[in-house]
């Protein structure tokens, strides 16, 4: 048991046999797509790693990566969160609101409250009125997304201090303030969920609930926190967003939710509870923007994107149910 | 009784009196074990038969073989004459069998009427013969003389009328051959009466019946020929009248049997305060105001049949069950009644589930992410879980259960039955208890890792933890207790005390199916 371990899951004990085996290909093999990307993407698109190219790509999608941090939690405690989208529109519009009022800071406050508690009555539902995740979060979806409106009477927000886009476009010694945003969420994440009981607990949960709950670890708060840590993410994100453009809208949410699944599940992480790890997330993201990025580039319509990017997620989940089965 | 084949009388006639079935030289093997080892039986038409045995004989297993749903390694079976097809639930249903499970296999949401004709329902181009089926339900109905309302879902019914429904819809099939496997063990006395009526009528009928009992009172009332299995071999079968409880007991259990390979052990000196008191358990259905004492070095075993409410017993006392209730004293102290196994672990008492697979470990997770899951925060530095600390602590405990240190860093899942159930005892042990309660600590194991398995309870029990073992293997309940209590339909019916010598299996049988002390 070497200590580099990055995830509960990695066997250790080193040798070059290990890495030609087949379970690690099958491990590893989203790290290699991804380079496969990259050398395709410089050939399609040379700025790809032009700084300003770089930066602009981190930037553009550290709302959706800080949200699927939180959701990397939420999968690999076997759980489920759709209501994503909306929470974000919420915070977006809720900060763009408070702005002028409470000043940056107290509207920060505010929607960090505000998201946190949507949050939680996710968790509460899930772990204590036991509703199955995928519809719990479906109707909160549907109440928060509502509630964006309503707040904002279908109004864009856009409020007159003069700071309000420095989330979104301020720099911090050279780089945008939303990329070390992105990098310490991505950071911390990794942390927890590798060093800390919290993430342990997590993935022993995720992996067999039974066998946690008799082990004498707290499942229903556990649980329930990772959606308390998804409404918040996802308040951050829509407040980044907001600030960026300059103004909170409703529906800025728009496919958040499947798109921060598609960005875990890429990466490797299984919808099926127990396994993953943020690196992988950090490469699902890595992998969405990149191919987004290069689209663009060549000015290829947006609704191919959509359709390549549906079967980049079922190649994904199909090709995780596969290693399973075999490794099984 | 020491014959192997049933009575047939007009045997002469070839055709005229075929045998209900007829089992040749049945072997069944799952895996390394011989769950059949070459049955020969056959059974008369229009009788009822009775399958007694000791947990895990084989007779669970022979029923599976008759009702096609087992497929034997070897051997062949004849219905009616017939040769079997198996692994048909539809082919068996041609032959005639009517086969009634434990688990019953009715719909909730669908009526009573529905459930009966579930599968073959009376149809004319597509559409429902509701009316149909409606009159001949109700001539059923007639026929057994119970009184089920028609239109009721049948997931509002009780137990019993679920039963019967199940045992309307073989009747209705026309089956010939009708399989039930414990059926009365979750009826109330007068639903088991009206069990046993409907039973005697079908055989007026002419049905033959065979059914998997653990109670030998009701074998013995109902049954024209019983049928005992030992060790996956048929022991002796014969008419009725030929048996008393006490001789089924016997043939259960073969050549009494007293030299074990014991596991040494120090019983607890006099006056030694009790370590844990439970006072009272119960858990609604399951188990029924047990009370039991455990002192520190002592290992307490509970005997009894598979469904006699012993892991209940445990989990209640676990705080798994949060229905459970009852009095707990910890060294003399009362502590509130644990309801979540938090709350027990923190009062030192660790619990080892049965099924080690969907209850007690992660199977992705390593062995030694496992061994210390139950109290993680024994291996944390400055707030953080040290890679180091888990090695080192779980190396340490992964050696006192005889699994390689080496390997704790393998994944679970890849893990042989054996290191899996190490790995879940270290879990245990990791926290520190008290009082350590295992159930089943060997099932599906190597010899020798039981072997391990079992010293090291022992060793445990030595350095002073409390331990309660539930094995549906009574004899190593036997070989490593110093007490055993035995249970039966969920009360505390015997105490067997091992100091002045150990006690027989048959004794624990004796006890968990009521025979009188002294009638065998």
């Amino acid at each position: 048991m070497q200590a580099k371990a990055s995830s509960p899951q990695s066997t250790g004990s080193g040798g070059l046999r290990q890495y030609l085996n087949r379970d690690l290909v099958l491990q590893y093999g989203v790290v290699w797509a991804f380079c496969l990307l990259l050398v395709f993407g410089v050939i399609a698109y040379p700025g790809l790693f032009a700084l300003r190219n770089v930066q602009n790509i981190l930037s553009q999608s550290a709302p959706l990566g800080i949200v699927s941090v939180a959701m990397t939690f939420v999968l690999i405690s076997r759980g489920f969160d759709l209501s994503v989208a909306s929470i974000f529109a919420l915070g977006a519009v809720i900060f763009a609101n408070r702005a002028d009022p409470f000043g940056l800071w107290g509207a920060a406050l505010t929607v960090i409250v505000v998201t946190f508690i949507c949050g939680a009555i996710n968790g509460f539902i899930v772990t204590k009125l036991n509703v199955n995740p995928f519809v719990a979060t479906l109707g909160t979806g549907s109440v928060f997304g509502g509630a964006a409106f309503l707040y904002s009477n279908s109004a864009p927000q856009v409020p007159d201090h003069f700071d309000f886009i420095i989330l979104g476009t301020g720099r911090f010694l050279g780089w945008p303030i939303s990329i070390w945003l992105l990098l310490v969420i991505f950071l911390v994440g990794a942390f927890v969920l590798s060093r800390t009981v919290y993430g342990r607990s997590l993935y022993a949960l995720g992996g067999n609930e039974e066998a946690a709950r008799l082990s004498g670890i707290r499942v229903d708060l556990i649980r329930g926190s990772t959606y308390a840590l998804t409404g918040v993410c996802s308040g951050l994100g829509g407040m980044i967003l907001a600030s960026r453009l300059g103004v909170g809208q409703a529906d800025m949410g728009g496919s958040l939710a499947l798109d921060a699944i598609a960005v875990v599940v890429i990466g490797g992480t299984s919808l099926l509870g127990g396994e993953g790890a943020i690196w992988r997330t950090a490469i699902g993201l890595l992998i969405i923007a990149t191919l987004t990025n290069v689209f663009d580039s060549l000015a290829i319509n947006t609704n191919v994107q959509q359709v390549v990017k549906g079967f980049i997620v079922i190649a994904a989940v199909a090709l995780d149910i596969y290693a399973r089965r075999i490794r099984a | 009784m020491s014959d192997t084949t049933l009575d047939r009388p007009r045997k002469t006639v070839a055709g005229a009196e075929r045998a209900a079935f007829r089992a040749t030289q049945v072997t069944k093997r799952f895996g390394g074990t011989l769950a059949l080892d070459q049955i020969e039986l056959e059974a008369e038409q229009g009788k009822i038969h009775a399958l007694v045995g000791e947990n895990g004989a084989g007779k669970s297993t022979f029923l599976g073989v008759l009702a096609g749903r087992v497929v034997p390694s070897e051997g062949e079976v004849e219905i009616f004459g017939q040769p079997h097809v198996f692994g048909s639930p539809r082919e068996a249903r041609r032959l005639g069998i009517g086969a009634i499970y434990q688990e019953l296999t009715i719909v909730p949401r669908l009526s009573a009427v529905a459930n009966v004709f579930l599968g073959q329902p009376y149809a004319k181009r597509g559409l429902l013969s509701e009316r149909r089926m409606r009159e001949e339900f109700l001539e059923l109905r007639d026929r057994f003389d119970v009184s089920i309302d028609p239109d009721t879902p049948a997931g509002a019914l009780s137990t019993a009328d679920q039963q019967m429904l199940e045992i309307m819809r073989g009747a209705r099939s026309g089956a010939e051959l009708l399989l039930f496997d414990e059926p009365t063990t979750s009826l109330a006395p007068p639903e088991r009466e009206g069990l046993f009526q409907v039973m005697e009528q079908l055989r007026e009928q002419g049905t033959t019946m065979v059914f998997v009992s653990h109670n030998l009172e009701e074998v013995l009332h109902i049954a024209d020929t019983i049928t005992v299995f030992r060790d996956g071999k048929l022991s002796a079968t014969g008419p009725r009248t030929e048996w008393t409880k006490a001789s089924m007991v016997r043939s259960m259990v073969g050549h009494e049997v007293t030299e074990y390979r014991r596991v040494e052990r120090a019983a607890p000196a006099p006056g030694t305060p009790p370590l844990l008191n439970a006072k009272g358990v119960t858990l609604p259905g399951a188990c029924e105001a047990i009370s039991l004492e455990l002192k520190a070095g002592e290992i307490l075993g509970i005997g009894g049949l598979v469904g006699a409410g012993r892991s209940s017993l445990l989990r209640s006392i676990a705080g798994v069950e949060p229905m459970s209730r009852g009095e707990l004293f910890v060294e003399g102290r009362q502590v509130p009644w644990p309801r979540r196994p938090r709350h027990a672990i923190k009062h030192g008492i660790a619990f080892v589930p049965e099924d080690r697979k969907s209850q007690g470990l992660v199977l992705g997770m390593r062995a030694a992410d496992n061994i210390v899951m139950s109290n993680m925060g024994e291996v944390m530095r400055g707030g953080v879980l040290s890679e180091r600390k888990i090695a080192a602590t779980s190396r340490e405990i992964a050696a006192e259960f005889g699994y390689s240190a080496d390997r704790v860093g393998t994944t679970v899942r890849n893990l042989s039955g054996g290191n899996q159930q190490k790995v879940l005892l270290g879990k245990a042990r990791f926290c520190n208890p008290r009082v350590l309660m295992v159930d089943e600590p060997t099932r599906g194991i190597d010899i020798g890792a039981k072997d391990e398995i079992m010293g090291t309870l022992r060793k445990l029990a030595d350095e002073g933890v409390g331990i309660i073992v539930v094995s549906s293997d009574l004899e190593e309940v036997i070989q490593i207790s110093n007490r055993i209590l035995v249970m039966a339909h969920g009360h505390l019916v015997d105490e067997l005390d091992q100091s002045a010598g150990p006690v027989a299996v048959s004794d624990i049988l004796n006890s968990a199916f009521g025979v009188e002390k002294n009638a065998s």
